[in-house]
């Protein structure tokens, strides 16, 4: 019936209920797995609301899906119920060149909004590693960063406004220049729990005058870390300011032949964009800081090949490690960047404890470490390991002054750590908004909060 | 405790436990801060509580080498950004009289400076933030780190609620690097040259900081006179960016056929603080300040339109023109508050005929109470009243003064 149902409203091609259907959308980058009762593809915005309105009716929760890139189960459909999938609803609506803004569906593809603009002289920011396959729409949901997001900002700052399905199926709009609450901002980062995005309007960047980008070698991370911090500490913020240690640039040279210098501990990759006027004196500070942290090489890539080499490398890094161990795990934490040297040693601690091997590849200028826990699944002591190392470093960033999620999102890996870094009373607060949005929790169900987070109102005394 | 009719709580407990009894006892509380924000919105519903965040006092830390800050609610614009210039770092809020405005009160009434289009608004600079709920529950979110995913980005949602969700007690921010050189330039505009201006400086390379097209607003920002228009405009940067954009801005100004420029390298900050001080200077009850935001391509041409309405029903106008957001600025004015208080509500409706959105953020006049202050009422409106109605479902936190009597 629910499944007739959805096919009237929908189409029958927009319809998925085949096992082997279904099977493709129980999972994402995360290691849990469920299958929900069927995946719709909607075409529009009458689509997702008609979708959503049946599924309510047969009480069955709805878990939205942009390309299934997370790494945290965020679009697991840990209830089941019904998956949406916006790998229909993947185009540019509109493009405004001379305000210099986009409105998109929720399933285009990240990279394509830079490449459809490129010729305009703009870019859409925000950039995680997966950009080539994950959509705007599940950036939004996770208020996606990226290396760039050092200068420019994560997600968060490159929504201009929303056009959402809220759990009764119903079409409301957000905009940051409306008058009153600042709902789009509320959205963002909201995991699909507060509504489902079905357009937005992002703020395109133009296309800097003069790109310039740099690799300093180490010969040890704790010298590379130190760097990186002493660079921010000096008042420099380059666009991009980025870590690999030599198990990563190994992997890397291995897959890529990217160009990095495979003989270091520990390598930074470093962006400056904007006039060429700065250039110079840019790259001269840098330089003198790495140097005085014992860098042992250092070298500019002379061209747009070179430069977009490094880049693959680099966003192809996770992908890599996949030659030298048939599993890894990230981690996704973020600490204050003086602090970065402190929390790589915690890393390192953890994993040694362990006896896993560790490659780290992250946002160092950020503080945003992801550490990559190498492991095979096969073996059962290996995995409780990895999840021992894993919560250990998550305790460490909380004890450094950081947080749990830097950028990947919480989803429903990190929801009981939700209750070592905020009170019941800070959570109880944030589902205050989850009730005037969700009041039934229809949308994404567990996920963010922790497992019997529908607590009582919590008092400050 | 005894409920003052004014109180100054110097902690996040002490405003916890005044918030929990009013909330309790069916008293209102009205948050201040600086009070230099106080003309927008609607006034007060109900007089009860006055809070005053002054006496939150304290900047909590302030991390250099983090480039980060934290500060409560009651610490000045003023006295941030001199802790901050010593550390060659500041925050782009571009606050209206920083010395008395208050950080909280800077972020809670959601302010949008000029150079927002190159920094991006306070919203974008929160990185955490303890605020007190109508009931007492102090409740912190994100941290003071750069990027923080874990839950809901709860802190740029008090942001721009205007106190009506919490109040705000301790932000943590995230600072930026100071450029090393500002710049201002000042600029008549010859008759004729206004529009060919506006649309040069929009599409010039290296955008100026901020750039302003100011009519009447007489001496407070230049010590002109007059309502012939002129241009203001910061650029900011390294020295060398600065020789290069300077040259661009003064082609661009020559081709537009304005000839004159004057330049201030020492005093450029006041010259630009003075215009941003303009926004929200009143005329006693004599005036009504209106701000309205369109595309950068249009606001030039909105402005004498607005103008023209405002002699149509005569009364006396001023407007700056945020060029490189599309913000106009409109002060209308009359001789005195008799006269405005004739004339300002057939005015403000016929304003909001053509500017759903506009809205007031300055004025004296006690007809501002009933005067469309927010504009429009926006979509999503219904929402917003549940959110009110499930943070303070009593309607303790200053009652009536946001949009849609929030």
């Amino acid at each position: 019936m629910l499944l007739e149902r959805l096919r009237a409203a929908l189409g029958a091609e927009a319809v998925k209920t085949s096992t082997e259907d279904l099977a493709v959308y129980s999972f994402d980058a995360y290691t849990d797995s469920r299958l929900p009762a069927a995946v719709v593809l909607p075409a529009s915005v009458r689509d997702i609301s008609a979708a959503v309105k049946i599924a309510r009716e047969f009480g069955e929760p709805i878990v939205p899906r942009g390309a299934g890139t997370g790494l945290c189960g965020g679009s697991v459909p840990i209830e089941g119920g019904i998956v949406i999938s916006f790998a229909r609803m993947n185009r540019i609506l509109e493009l405004d060149v001379r305000n210099r803004r986009a409105r998109v569906q929720p399933g285009l593809i990240n990279l394509d909004l830079s490449k459809a603009t490129a010729g305009a002289g703009l870019f859409y920011a925000p950039d995680p590693s997966s950009q080539k396959i994950s959509t705007v729409g599940g950036n939004i949901a996770t208020n996606a960063g990226g290396p760039h997001c050092l200068s420019y900002g994560t997600t968060v700052n490159h929504v201009l406004s929303l056009e959402v399905v809220d759990e009764r199926g119903e079409v409301f709009t957000t905009s940051i220049d409306d008058a009153g609450y600042d709902l789009t901002a509320a959205l963002v980062g909201s995991e699909g729990t507060l509504g489902i995005v079905a357009s937005a309007w992002v703020k395109l960047l133009r296309i800097p005058e003069s790109v310039r980008v740099w690799i300093a070698a180490f010969g040890d991370i704790d010298a590379a870390s130190e760097a990186v911090s002493a660079i921010i500490g000096a008042g420099i913020v380059p666009t991009a300011l980025e870590m690999m240690d030599s198990v990563i640039v190994k992997a890397v040279e291995a897959a890529f032949h990217a160009g990095y210098p495979t003989d270091a501990a520990a390598v930074l990759l470093i962006e400056n964009a904007g006039f060429e006027d700065d250039m110079d004196a840019c790259e001269a500070a840098i330089r003198d800081i790495v140097a005085q942290h014992g860098a042992i090489s250092w070298r500019s890539a002379h061209s747009q090949s070179e430069r977009d080499a490094l880049w693959a490398g680099r966003k192809g890094a996770a992908g890599a490690t996949g030659r030298i161990s048939p599993n890894y795990y990230t981690q996704d934490l973020c600490v204050p960047r003086r602090k970065l040297p402190l929390a790589l040693r915690a890393v390192e601690a953890a994993a040694s404890e362990h006896s896993i091997v560790v490659g780290n590849v992250f946002h160092a200028g950020d503080g945003n470490l992801h550490p990559l826990l190498m492991y095979d699944k096969r073996e059962p002591k290996q995995v409780e390991a990895v999840v021992e190392t894993g919560s250990a470093i998550l305790q460490s960033a909380i004890d450094l002054g950081g947080t749990i999620s830097g950028e990947h999102g919480i989803g429903y890996e990190k929801r009981e750590a939700m209750g070592r870094v905020y009170s019941s009373g800070d959570l109880a607060t944030m589902a205050r908004v989850r009730d005037v949005f969700d009041p039934q929790r229809a949308l994404n169900p567990e996920k963010i909060f922790p497992s019997g987070a529908r607590c009582p109102e919590v008092k400050s005394n | 405790m005894n409920l003052l009719e004014r109180a100054v709580p110097a902690t996040a407990l002490e405003a916890a436990e005044l918030l929990a009894q009013c909330d309790q006892s069916g008293r209102k509380v009205q948050i201040v801060g600086g009070n230099t924000l106080a003309g927008m919105g609607r006034p007060p519903e109900q007089a009860g509580v006055t809070l005053v965040t002054t006496g939150l006092d304290q900047i909590v830390e302030y991390v250099r080498e983090d480039l980060t800050v934290a500060a409560q609610a009651g610490v000045s614009i003023a006295s941030i950004a001199r802790l901050l210039a010593q550390g060659g770092q500041f925050l782009p809020f571009d606050a209206p009289r920083q010395q008395v405005a208050t950080l909280g009160g800077t972020l809670a009434a959601g302010w949008l400076g000029p150079r927002r289009h190159l920094y991006g608004r306070p919203r974008d600079y929160i990185l955490g933030s303890t605020v007190v709920l109508a009931d007492g529950t102090i409740a912190k979110a994100g941290g003071i780190v750069v990027k923080n995913v874990a839950g809901y980005d709860m802190s740029r949602l008090y942001a721009g609620s205007f106190g009506t969700l919490g109040l705000i007690v301790q932000a943590n921010l995230k600072t930026l690097v100071a450029p090393q050189r500002s710049r201002m330039f000042l600029a008549k505009l010859p008759e004729g040259t206004y529009a060919r201006a506006c649309a040069g400086l929009a599409t010039l390379r290296i955008a100026p900081a901020a750039a302003f097209a100011v009519s009447g607003f007489h001496s407070g920002i230049d010590g002109d006179e007059g309502q012939e228009g002129r241009l203001a405009m910061l650029l900011e940067g390294s020295a060398s960016l600065l020789e290069r954009a300077t040259r661009d801005l003064r082609s661009a100004l020559g081709r537009a056929g304005v000839p004159e420029t004057s330049v201030l390298d020492a005093g450029a900050r006041e010259s630009f603080e003075r215009v941003v001080d303009a926004y929200v200077a009143t005329l006693g009850e004599r005036s009504m300040t209106y701000r309205f935001n369109t595309t950068v391509e249009e606001a030039p041409a909105r402005a004498p339109v607005v103008c023209e309405l405002a002699a149509r029903h005569e009364l006396r106008s001023e407007t700056i023109v945020d060029l490189m957001n599309g913000d106009v600025i409109l002060r209308v004015s009359d001789l005195d508050s008799r006269a405005l208080g004739a004339k300002i509500e057939a005015f403000d409706e016929a304003l909001h005929a053509l500017e759903p959105r506009a809205q007031v953020i300055a004025g004296e006049h006690p007809l501002r109470a009933v005067l469309n202050v927010w504009g429009e009422e926006p979509p999503a409106i219904d929402r917003m009243r549940a959110l009110k109605m499930r943070f303070d479902p009593n309607r303790t936190l200053n009652p009536g003064r946001f949009v849609g009597g929030i």
